[in-house]
């Protein structure tokens, strides 16, 4: 079996940002592996414990710094990775992200690509449907456990959906996005960080993938971000104390008149 | 110069962190509480090779460098000191047997220790003799191919859950002209080997500290190390500890810094958040800057040893460094939360009990100065 996951490096949503004109500030974040896509490997790993013969690859799209957050997953314990790196993909939105990556999978074989639901950073959870619309085939979002069929060439999806969890199942091959719910991701071990600089790290270029420029960063983009802004700081609330029939009078006007929902 | 930190630095760094985040902190005041050792998670740390950072490969460690083993101090000591301390203490262990241990000794003993299979301690001091190192009165008496030891060893980090001691005892005769120190390794059933009860300390109280005493306690003379060179032996061991408990500092004033800063913008005085005050906004700056420069020299001590040079008057300073404004930073951090900061309900009041034995330990700072001051007058 062969299994990709698809990764992005996305700022630590721990830290304090800081947004001036409208940009974020970029130079003293720290960049981790996105948290849904280290829920994407794990499970992966969990079904390669449990399939010896289950290859795992990695990719990502992004910046030099990115091989970071490959590193990571191969010292998780992932086979190899595939960095596509290139200048040319600065401003790319989720639909020139879908380009590049399918452009990548369009020569390579493969059971099942899992990705993160979303990314930490934009939230937009747009980049897996978009890739499966792409490749023609099934999707299944918001995966919360995963059961391998070898034999059917299937994987059973469990999903969370609105009004409770739902099994699916589809046919190799096939795109999963994966829910952070899913598992509690392994940390590597000092072993596997230093293994990790053994295993293949695969560059590869808009050229390499037969694109054109065009077809990435902001000009292969639908969308553009214009700016950022913090959200508004929320008043605190109002405490009101006495009689149950006063404060009833008092919550009726307050909504009334300054809330102006009634 | 460049200060940036590797990719490998960088990822230990990280890994340390997300242990220490999601199995550290979430137990810590629990385990002050209890005084409980967290053999589960000491455990858990060795298999991810967190016991053995910067021991080579090939005797089971992850063959990082010191400054990636002081990175994982630092952050395991953020997320609680007693961890680091059992931590710094096992890598002292190794550290004495990689550099005088024979062959058969690192695969006898230095694999597991650092592979997390096993524990290490190391028993130096002895009720009169602390700083005074000199001063031992543990004996170790040839007896055919057997080194008999008798005495008592005080403050033994680690004791009760050690699989493996490193013992310094006195070789020389009691009239000989010069008084000679050997350091043995003695496995933890060795008959005569009495472990103590384990003591009960004002901080670090989930890190194991016991008695130890050897009544005639037979060692193989293979297990001698460095013959009676002891006395290199521990101010080797202790010169690459230093590094372990200067990291160990930085990390227990990044936490209280981290709580000092939390609270300076959560707390308010005079209408506003205590961190827009200027007398706040003085003592964090205060902090912030010792904290750096606490790194800066730990970081170089290790970068140092790291190089292959001697690192004895880096390490000393970076520790004595380190701890003493380790002291001041959660000092002031405990000044920051005011009377909150006397309860046992906030962090702080823990960092600053865990932190007050980082000045007494692996030396004084009394003793860093005189290692500090001799490596400087030749």
């Amino acid at each position: 079996m062969k299994f990709f996951v698809c990764c992005k490096q996305v700022p630590d949503v721990a830290m304090a940002f800081q947004i001036k004109d409208g940009e974020l500030q970029k130079d003293d974040l720290n960049y981790v592996l996105n948290a849904y896509d280290a829920s994407a490997v794990e499970e992966s790993l969990v079904i390669k414990d449990a399939v010896s013969e289950l290859d795992l690859s990695l990719v990502l799209m992004g910046a030099e710094k990115g091989k970071e957050a490959l590193r990571k997953g191969l010292a998780m314990g992932a086979n190899d990775a595939f960095h596509i790196e290139d200048d040319a993909f600065e401003g790319s939105d989720s639909h020139a992200a879908a380009n590049v990556l399918e452009a990548f999978f369009k020569d390579k074989e493969y059971d099942a690509i899992l990705c993160g639901k979303q990314s930490q950073d934009m939230d937009m959870g747009l980049t897996g449907g978009l890739l499966a619309e792409k490749l023609n085939i099934p999707y299944v979002t918001n995966a919360v456990g995963l059961e391998v069929n070898e034999e059917a060439k299937s994987i059973l999806v469990t999903r969370q959906g609105d009004a409770g969890q739902e099994k699916v199942e589809l046919s190799f091959p096939c795109i999963v996005s994966c829910s952070n719910d899913m598992n509690e991701p392994r940390i590597p071990s000092l072993r596997g960080i230093m293994q990790s600089k053994k295993k293949p790290m695969n560059k590869v270029s808009v050229a390499d993938l037969g694109l054109a420029t065009d077809a990435v960063g902001k000009s292969g983009s639908k969308s553009t971000l214009l700016s950022m802004d913090f959200p508004k700081a929320r008043k605190a609330g109002e405490k009101f104390e006495g009689e149950a029939s006063e404060l009833v009078s008092t919550l009726i006007d307050k909504l009334t008149n300054e809330a102006k929902v009634l | 110069m460049n200060f940036a930190l590797t990719e490998d630095q960088k990822m230990v760094q990280d890994m340390a962190r997300d242990f220490a985040k999601s199995k550290i902190e979430p137990v810590a005041m629990a385990l002050d509480e209890s005084h409980e050792f967290p053999e589960k998670l000491i455990k858990e740390m060795g298999e991810l090779g967190l016991m053995g950072v910067n021991i080579p490969e090939e005797y089971g460690g992850a063959g990082f460098d010191t400054v990636s083993y002081s990175l994982a101090v630092m952050e395991i000591a953020k997320g609680c000191s007693s961890f680091a301390v059992t931590m710094s203490v096992n890598h002292l262990v190794c550290e004495i047997i990689r550099l005088y241990g024979s062959e058969e000794n690192k695969q006898k003993y230095l694999v597991p220790l650092a592979s997390g299979e096993a524990l290490g301690a190391f028993c130096l001091t002895e009720p009169q003799a602390g700083s005074d190192a000199q001063n031992q009165k543990t004996t170790a008496k040839l007896s055919g191919d057997d080194y008999i030891l008798n005495g008592k060893k005080a403050y033994i980090t680690n004791g009760t859950y050690s699989n493996v001691f490193i013992v310094t005892a006195v070789t020389s005769d009691k009239d000989a002209p010069k008084k000679e120190i050997s350091a043995f390794l003695v496995e933890k059933d060795a008959e005569g080997l009495i472990l103590g009860k384990p003591e009960h300390k004002m901080g670090q109280c989930a890190s194991n500290t016991i008695e130890v005493t050897l009544e005639n306690v037979r060692v193989p003379v293979a297990n001698m190390l460095a013959g009676t060179n002891g006395f290199k032996v521990m101010m080797n061991g202790l010169n690459s500890g230093r590094i372990g408990i200067a990291s160990l500092c930085c990390g227990l004033s990044m936490a209280a810094l981290d709580e000092a800063l939390a609270y300076a913008a959560e707390r308010k005085a005079f209408g506003k958040p205590l961190n827009r005050l200027p007398v706040i906004q003085d003592k964090i700056a205060e902090m912030g800057t010792l904290l750096e420069a606490s790194k800066l020299m730990t970081l170089n001590a290790a970068f140092v040893k790291d190089s292959g040079s001697n690192y004895a008057k880096t390490a000393s300073m970076a520790k004595y460094f380190a701890a003493e404004n380790c002291l001041k930073i959660v000092d002031e951090a405990l000044q920051i939360h005011g009377g909150n900061g006397y309860v046992r309900e906030y962090k702080i009041e823990k960092l600053y009990r865990d932190a007050r034995i980082t000045s007494i330990y692996e030396g004084t700072s009394e003793i860093q100065k005189v290692v500090i001051a001799r490596q400087m007058i030749r």
